[in-house]
């Protein structure tokens, strides 16, 4: 259904243009690796503080607050480097389960990070209480890690 | 990484130095230690092609200076004044320059390792590379074989 709208995403000049450069597809996944270690940071910092390891003695609101902009800053610069990427291998995503996986676990994850995470990070930590702050902690990292999985697999197909 | 944005002053500058060496070095040090097995493990499923390889031998040159610059940090003078400095929000030049290395030089090496998996210049490449990438890659170029 939508595979024609994926070749025409393929022929896209810039798609073409990383196809036929021999190291603008690289450069482009360098710079989407450089943000990967960026954005693991700041998620993992208020995750493991979620979970009650790590900078533990540091109030939630607090580490969530300083993260936040590495995380949103690092996030766009992986949208902005993931997108062309995929324009030059639209037809292969397509058919490649690792994409979907990625893309479907992507959503989600941003949509948990902007809701109930953020919730989460800036309420009073005492409303929260230690299970959910955990739960909300375990669940960004594991849907987090789903897509860093997907996002590795698609290479391999 | 983020002791290094810490010791530059960008983020976490109510948190203590302190908290951050003791609360997450170990797990930079227990994720180093996956890495480095898991690399390892890498190189030895294909040896002689990563040995050659240019963004290898960069990339292990650019861990050793990580290494060296982290070492040079944690023994120096200023880290053992830490007491003094722990909960300023910017810390000393000394230790700004090391976390600026650092980040530098990380970043250096994510990229040289993605690289490794490009053959432009691998010794059997087709593509033309110049006699110094092929010294600093140590191939034997074949008009040199007798």
């Amino acid at each position: 259904m939508l595979l024609p709208y994926f070749q025409r995403l393929e022929s896209s000049s810039i798609g073409q243009a990383i196809r036929d450069s021999l190291w603008l597809f690289p450069t482009i996944e360098a710079f989407h690796l450089l943000a990967l270690a960026v954005i693991g940071g700041a998620v993992l910092l208020v995750d493991f503080r979620l979970l009650g390891l790590g900078l533990k003695r540091q109030p939630l609101a607090v580490l969530a607050h300083d993260a936040q902009p590495f995380l949103i800053g690092s996030l766009l610069i992986m949208i902005a480097s993931g997108v062309p990427l995929f324009l030059s291998e639209a037809i292969k995503c397509y058919y490649s389960f690792a994409f979907w996986t990625k893309m479907t676990a992507l959503a989600l994850t941003i949509l948990f990070t902007f809701t109930v995470r953020r919730r989460v990070t800036l309420a009073d930590e005492a409303r929260v209480g230690p299970f959910w702050s955990r739960a909300v902690g375990l669940t960004s990292i594991l849907l987090w890690s789903t897509v860093g999985w997907g996002g590795r697999w698609i290479g391999f197909s | 990484m983020v002791l290094d944005l810490r010791l530059i002053g960008v983020t976490l500058k109510r948190v203590p130095v302190s908290q951050i060496t003791t609360r997450i070095l170990p797990w930079t040090k227990a994720a180093f230690v996956v890495m480095v097995i898991s690399g390892v493990l890498l190189y030895y499923a294909i040896p002689l092609r990563t040995y050659h390889n240019i963004f290898f031998r960069m990339k292990v040159v650019l861990l050793i200076l990580a290494g060296l610059n982290a070492w040079a940090f944690h023994a120096g003078p200023v880290y053992r004044r830490l007491a003094e400095w722990d909960e300023a929000p910017v810390s000393p030049r000394t230790a700004r320059v090391a976390g600026a290395f650092s980040l530098v030089l990380w970043a250096a090496i994510i990229f040289s390792g993605r690289m490794i998996a490009y053959n432009w210049f691998d010794c059997e490449s087709p593509t033309s590379r110049s006699v110094f990438i092929d010294k600093m890659a140590g191939c034997v170029r074949s008009d040199e074989v007798r």
